[in-house]
């Protein structure tokens, strides 16, 4: 019987109906309330330092070929000692997805991405944001790592002093 | 010609090939490193291993070492090859730093490469890595000893292919060391090609230091446009500023390489800041509208107080073919006499007498070149004018060639016999004798091709000209029977000068009233010209030019023009403003800017370039090896 069926539908989706009226809303008042996100939500990104305090970034450009959306573009320069750092670092955050593939691309835990998620402008320019608005004054997540200890070439240390490295050979020796 | 079977296909090459050779021709990569097209073998690194399965030789073999002989059956994929080359990049790999993100090589490294490809993701090995002193190599080069794989290609490159002595090997076992005796600048004119050769980053270009990575280069098939051989290169642009210049490949002309001069020095010029960028009238910026109506009032007013023939369009020997073409067209238009493409008049006799005696029969290549067999250097100083040519001659004399100079001595990296004429050089006996010489002594030499000769081919000439487009600039000057500027000055009708990217001698241009500039680059003319057009560099546009043997090459934009955006912004950072063109981008190419002026003389547009006999070289592939003019 078709009638029977029908009923039987639409006291169903009554049900379902009243039976959310009566339950907690999981909707909150945003921005009055707000939710504390996890500490891996990925959203406004940052720069940040080694335990040193140098700045991890290095400028390899592998964030920026990483991004699907190319919203990260950077110019690298040679600093003192021979370091290598970003002469400017630039993301746009109008473009940018935060899928987070640029920050499992460094290799240097330089950029990392931080649960602030409100970023949001009137002015779409103030969006792009320059390296002096992304460097911030921490290691963030990883509190030990110094990318240039391990690199294995002398720029924070002398040659042949850095983790995993013996000290430089004596070419002109004979013995074995 | 042995018969092998690669991979189950079955390959039949030249005796002597090798099986890593045999395999490349059917398009079976097999990795190496120490092996190089141009340097040969070396057996050093180990990663080209290859099994065989059945024939002469059984089992895990160099395949670079290796000739190929009849039955051979090779397996590239052979699990125990493929466990033998993973093998050898781990421990290539036990020593090298994890300095990839901080090394200019990264992205075109063939270790990075082979690594990833090889499949060798984590360090197995706990222990330590061996570490060098790097040396400091001069301006140009940067040396990082830890990244050495031990391939030995540099020295193979620098001191038998190149002849320099200054660079060695040295140390034993795990100390091996790729280095001079002491620190110091690099002394070879050819040393810039450490960088290509090297496979990982133990030499890198220290002019372009971390300015860029491989993937986010602007690259194209190019020219070299430092002298008059047109050496195939790769020039490499990032935000509007040419980075550096890398060797292309091309068998007919340089090989594989390019000297210090061609590498070093092209990019100064363009990225130069003080550039003409904007036209200018009387030294104050104006549009392109306002620039071209001036020329063209101007023009106007001096035929109308001279009568015709008081122009002078002034062309140049590093124009490109494309400006060079329309030249006429604009002469015509102008009432002016046909266009001086060279302002020396010595100079022009010169250049127009080699040129035209050049034919497709005579005319040596540089390949021709690194294979003669008996060379005569007349009267040239090659080093300074065309340095590509020193390593075709030390090719030719590796081979067992003999090397004859005639005049002034010149310092090359091969032996050389003085001798007082062209007479004395064995020419009649060899096989494939060579004569280069510079435009002076062209006359001379091109007695000696009508030699009856005991054997052999007749003797070829490789002149060498003075510009990189010298050679278009005298047929144009020989087709359209021009004068040199200087004779068109003495005459003392001429009251305007139009030098499209001339460098007029400022004593020939002091008394002319009216002097129009198109150029790119800042010279005493431009600094002289009261209308004044910026034109594009090579690099920023496309075009054609005719080497000294007479081979027309086609080469391609590289980037757009444009201030480069280093150091544009006093904040550091590139300007948050859009525009359509960027700073200093408003530039033509010569061409363009000529057929604007023709066609406000009230001349038609130029819908194709090259017309008439040129025409078979609008789609001139720019990969190729270009194509000799003799056969238009």
């Amino acid at each position: 019987m078709k009638i029977v069926s029908d009923i039987t539908a639409i006291m169903t989706g009554m049900w379902i109906t009243w039976k959310h009226i009566f339950r907690r809303p999981v909707t909150i008042q945003y921005p009055e309330q707000k939710r504390t996100p996890y500490p891996r939500y990925r959203a406004r990104i940052v720069l940040t330092r080694d335990p040193d305090g140098g700045e991890r970034c290095v400028a390899c450009q592998l964030c920026s070929a990483a991004c699907p959306v190319d919203c990260i573009s950077m110019q690298a320069a040679e600093g003192v000692g021979g370091r290598r750092y970003a002469e400017w670092f630039r993301i746009n955050f109008s473009r940018c997805i935060f899928c987070g593939l640029c920050a499992e691309a460094c290799p240097t835990l330089a950029i990392q991405m931080t649960p602030d998620f409100e970023i949001c402008e009137r002015d779409i320019m103030a969006l792009v944001y320059e390296k002096e608005h992304l460097l911030i004054d921490g290691c963030g997540k990883s509190s030990e790592y110094n990318y240039y200890r391990h690199a294995g070439i002398g720029v924070t240390q002398p040659r042949g002093t850095g983790n995993e490295e013996r000290l430089p050979v004596d070419v002109r020796g004979l013995l074995p | 010609m042995p018969k092998l079977i690669i991979d189950n296909i079955p390959v039949e090459v030249a005796e002597g090939t090798t099986v890593l050779e045999a395999a490349q021709s059917v398009d079976i990569p097999i990795p190496h490193f120490c092996w190089h097209p141009a340097l040969g073998k070396a057996g050093a690194c180990r990663v080209c291993a290859v099994k065989m399965l059945d024939g002469p030789v059984k089992g895990i073999q160099m395949s670079c070492m290796l000739p190929v002989m009849e039955e051979m059956v090779v397996s590239t994929t052979d699990p125990e090859a493929m466990a033998m080359r993973r093998s050898v990049i781990e421990w290539l790999m036990i020593n090298h730093p994890h300095d990839c993100p901080v090394c200019d090589e990264g992205g075109e490294c063939q270790l990075q490469d082979y690594t990833i490809a090889g499949g060798h993701g984590i360090r197995r090995y706990t222990g330590t890595k061996r570490t060098h002193v790097n040396q400091q190599l001069g301006p140009y080069i940067e040396h990082e000893m830890n990244r050495c794989i031990q391939c030995y290609r540099c020295v193979r490159f620098y001191q038998e292919y190149a002849g320099g002595t200054d660079f060695g090997v040295m140390g034993s076992a795990g100390r091996v060391y790729f280095g001079r005796f002491q620190d110091g600048p690099l002394e070879s004119p050819f040393s810039g090609n450490l960088v290509d050769i090297c496979p990982t980053g133990v030499f890198t270009d220290k002019t372009a230091r971390f300015r860029a990575r491989y993937w986010d280069y602007d690259m194209a098939p190019s020219i070299c446009q430092e002298c008059s051989l047109g050496c195939s290169i790769t020039p490499v642009a990032r935000y509007r500023e040419l980075l550096k210049i890398i060797g292309r490949r091309n068998d007919a002309v340089n090989a594989w390489f390019i000297c210090d001069r061609g590498r070093f020095s092209a990019a100064t010029p363009v990225n130069n800041p003080l550039r003409p960028r904007t036209p200018r009238i009387e030294g104050r910026e104006a549009g392109w509208d306002s620039a071209l109506d001036a020329i063209v009032q101007r023009v106007s007013e001096l035929l109308k107080n001279h009568g015709p023939g008081c122009i002078a369009l002034v062309g140049s020997q590093r124009l490109s073919l494309e400006g060079m073409a329309l030249l006429p067209e604009l002469s015509t238009i102008m009432l002016a006499d046909a266009p001086c493409y060279f302002c020396d008049e010595r100079e022009r006799v010169q250049t127009s007498a080699a040129v035209t005696g050049l034919t497709g029969a005579i005319s040596a290549s540089m390949a021709d070149i690194r294979q003669a067999d008996c060379i005569a250097i007349v009267d040239v100083d090659l080093m300074a004018e065309a340095p590509m040519m020193v390593l075709a001659v030390r090719q030719a004399w590796r081979s067992g060639a003999g090397v004859y100079s005639i005049g002034e001595t010149v310092d090359l990296p091969c032996e050389c016999t003085a001798v007082a004429t062209l007479d004395d050089v064995p020419l009649a006996t060899a096989q494939r004798p060579v004569i280069i010489c510079g435009t002076s002594g062209f006359t001379t030499a091109r007695q000696y091709v009508s030699l009856p000769m005991a054997k052999g081919e007749p003797v070829k000439i490789s002149c060498i000209l003075p510009g990189p487009n010298s050679f278009s600039a005298a047929l144009f000057s020989h087709e359209h029977a021009a004068i040199s500027l200087e004779q068109a000055i003495s005459s003392g009708r001429i009251k305007g000068i139009i030098a499209v990217e001339a460098d007029i001698p400022p004593e020939l241009s002091a008394d002319i009233p009216v002097i129009a500039a198109l150029d790119w680059r800042n010279t005493d003319t431009v600094a002289a010209a009261q209308i004044i057009l910026p034109t594009t560099a090579w690099a920023e546009m496309d075009g054609t030019c005719i080497n000294n043997e007479g081979r027309a090459q086609h080469f391609r934009k590289t980037m757009n023009p444009g201030l480069p955006v280093h150091g544009l912004n006093p904040a550091g950072h590139p300007s948050h403003l859009h525009r359509t063109i960027p700073p200093g981008g408003d530039l033509r190419p010569a061409w363009q800017i000529i057929d604007e002026l023709i066609v406000r003389m009230g001349g038609t547009r130029t819908t194709e370039q090259l017309n008439g006999k040129w025409e078979k070289l609008r789609h001139l592939d720019a990969e190729g090896d270009g194509l000799p003019i003799y056969e238009l």
